[in-house]
């Protein structure tokens, strides 16, 4: 009996008994289901998380004081100086631009309508160095960054919520105790990293230092982070090492983190990469549960069919060919659930796709080996089952009416 | 002198083990010649259908020698053995045991898918084999839309399909009405004149009276090795 000979016996006995080989490989279909939805969902929330850092900036570095350093107890904690940030861009050559920031959350409010808003101090490099755009208006110059102006930049959301649709520029808006007049709105962005700019305000960090939060120490003035840009990728691990060097230098320690965004970018893609595949293997368990499933019902089904097996024996079948016969429709059974399987992961992994803003993908290598499982899985808890078929006895299964 | 189809000498069944051992077959010396047609009787439990596993290689003896077509099966492999019954050997049950989710025509086929027969050629013979048996209206039916002389028929093509040497029936009639029973048994008279050895197993007298000679089991073993049909009468209350 040749294989396709044997396949297509295979089809013919399973689709007598569509109830049963449906019910059969329930498991399998189940199992590829979930493995190929976790494969593709996994990856979609992979590639989601990767574009959510790049878009910070790809040659992104950010500065911070090491909270872990600093001694309990040793009067005031250290804090980053504007002069550290000033330092950087004077004296690192891998560094294109810096923007230091100072952050605070305070209330703001547009005539009757009050909400609390993180508000940031930052300088004009703050938008090439995240990567940013101005929707309206423009953003204030040097020279109104000198003169501590009170002007304000706003978030797209924040904009929404105090203006709805009236047009922002040029009306005025409180934050803390003073009034700011509205000169621009930027672009919507989105959150990273726990991070949206969108619900921000932002003014010149000066008159933030100045007017709203008292930011004056000994060195000068305190502020929170550094943000830099180095002048291309090659030039991240360079700039690093710069600012390191200078910042040490400076402080006389080195009590802050240079951390890259590429390497908070690979440490999320390793996150994510081994949550996904520790949710494949859970779903994997359940393909393991789907072919001790097949075993079952194929172990049922031969003892169902002593008489048949009987009958092919007495005209001549070797148990080679029963064996074979048996193996085969175990390996049928699993693939035809495997493509099931895989179709409905598939198919949930674009719904996903489309209700949410993760992009899933399943690779193609991915279904090629859920297919290959899913056959292995067939064979091999289809052999003890067909091992008792070849073995029986002739006489003995024929008798048995 | 003609081949010596079936020789068995000192041939012994035990079954069981240990304290319950069974004696189906103890010390049986027969012979069949071929081209002969015969019946095998005897009163229910005298190991008729052990005997017919046994020349059928569907068992193995105990002790004891089988030359079949003067072949020492008895030192063959299981494999070996398959071929055996499915090329020179054709068996017919009480139960037919037709495969119920394939047609006449397919379950015809059957042993030649295991002979590795060309499928053209398959459905050729065993749509001869189908016209023989007289079904050659019914060759897409399933065995549930046909009656039980019809499925027996179905059986018969299916034995013969491979053109056997030697045709085993084990009471191939017992379980049909005494007109499908004639009908079954011109069958069998007609591919015991085109020349095919048939060895039937029967309790009934004038089944065994078409046949050409009578071999009488008793107790597992051979009581009388060739009766004449005729004389059939003084033996029927033993
Ligand atoms: N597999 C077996 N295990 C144990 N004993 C068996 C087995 N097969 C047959 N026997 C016994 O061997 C003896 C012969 O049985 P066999 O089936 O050959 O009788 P038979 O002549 O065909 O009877 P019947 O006319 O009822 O079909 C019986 O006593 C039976 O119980
Ligand atoms: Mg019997």
């Amino acid at each position: 009996m040749n294989p396709l000979e044997n396949i297509k016996m295979a089809v013919k006995t399973l689709t007598a008994n569509k109830l049963r080989s449906t019910l059969t490989v329930l498991g399998i279909v189940i199992g590829n289901a979930s493995v190929v939805a976790m494969i593709g969902i996994g990856q979609g929330a992979q590639t989601f998380t990767q574009e959510r850092v790049e878009s910070l900036g790809a040659n992104l570095l950010y500065v911070f004081m090491d909270g872990q350093g600093s001694e309990v107890g040793a009067g005031d904690p250290p804090q980053l100086l504007l002069s550290d940030a000033e330092a950087i861009a004077a004296q690192a050559p891998a560094v294109k631009l810096v923007s230091p920031m100072i952050s605070a959350s305070l209330t703001v409010n547009y005539q009757s309508r009050t909400t609390k808003a993180t508000v940031q101090g930052i300088t004009p490099d703050f938008l090439p160095v995240r990567n940013m755009q101005m929707t309206t208006g423009r953003f204030w110059d040097e020279v109104a960054q000198r003169q501590d102006a009170t002007v304000v930049v706003l978030g797209a959301e924040l904009s929404q919520k105090l203006f709805n649709r009236t047009n922002p520029i040029g009306q005025e808006i409180q934050i803390g105790d003073r009034s700011f007049q509205v000169i621009g709105v930027l672009q919507r962005k989105g959150a990273a990293l726990g991070v949206n700019p969108d619900v921000n305000a932002f003014i010149p960090i000066t008159t933030m230092a100045n007017q709203l939060v008292g930011r004056s120490v000994p060195g000068g003035m305190s502020i929170d982070e550094i943000e830099i840009s180095a002048k291309d990728q090659a030039s991240i691990r360079a700039a690093a090492f710069q600012v390191t060097n200078i910042l040490t230098r400076l402080r006389g320690k080195q009590d802050f983190l240079v951390v890259a965004n590429k390497s908070v970018q690979d440490l999320l893609r390793q996150i994510t990469e081994a949550l996904s595949i520790m949710l494949a293997a859970i779903a994997g368990i359940s393909l393991l549960v789907g072919g001790i499933g097949i075993m079952n019902i194929m172990l049922v089904s031969v003892t169902e069919r002593t008489q048949e097996i009987g009958l092919r024996k007495a005209i001549g079948a070797p148990e080679q060919s029963i064996l074979q016969q048996f193996l085969i429709e175990a390996v049928t059974l699993s693939i035809a659930g495997g493509i099931i399987g895989i179709s409905i992961g598939v198919g949930s992994a674009v719904l996903v796709g489309v209700f949410t803003p993760l992009k899933p993908t399943v690779p193609f290598s991915a279904i090629v080996l859920a297919t290959g499982v899913s056959g292995g899985i067939g064979l091999i808890f289809g052999v003890v089952p067909a091992r008792q078929a070849a073995k029986l006895d002739p006489i003995v299964a024929l008798r048995r009416a | 002198m003609a081949n010596m189809m079936i020789r068995l000498e000192g041939i012994s069944k035990v079954y069981g083990m240990g304290e319950t051992l069974i004696h189906a077959l103890s010390g049986v010396d027969l012979s069949i010649k071929q081209g002969e047609y015969c019946a095998i009787m005897g009163s229910s439990g005298s190991g008729k259908s052990t005997m017919m596993n046994l020349i059928g290689c569907l068992d193995r003896p105990t002790t004891g020698a089988y030359y079949l077509d003067d072949e020492n099966v008895a030192e063959l492999t299981n494999t070996a053995l398959a071929r055996i019954r499915n090329l020179k050997l054709g068996f017919v049950f009480q139960q037919f045991h037709l495969l119920p989710q394939l047609t006449a025509l397919e379950n015809v086929m059957l042993p030649m898918v295991y002979a590795h027969v060309p499928p053209a050629e398959r459905l050729k013979r065993a749509t001869a084999a189908l016209v023989r048996v007289g079904l050659e209206n019914r060759l897409q039916n399933k065995p549930t839309q046909l009656s039980g002389g019809q499925q027996q028929r179905v059986a018969i093509a299916r034995s013969i399909v491979n053109q056997p040497l030697l045709l085993l029936a084990d009471e191939p009639t017992g379980a049909l009405d005494s007109h499908t029973t004639q009908e079954i048994l011109d069958i069998f008279t007609e591919l015991n004149r085109s020349g095919m050895t048939v060895v039937m197993v029967t309790h009934e007298a004038d089944v065994a009276r078409t046949t050409k000679r009578v071999i009488w089991f008793k107790d597992g073993q051979v009581l009388n090795p060739n009766l004449a049909p005729q004389e059939l009468h003084q033996l029927e209350r033993p």
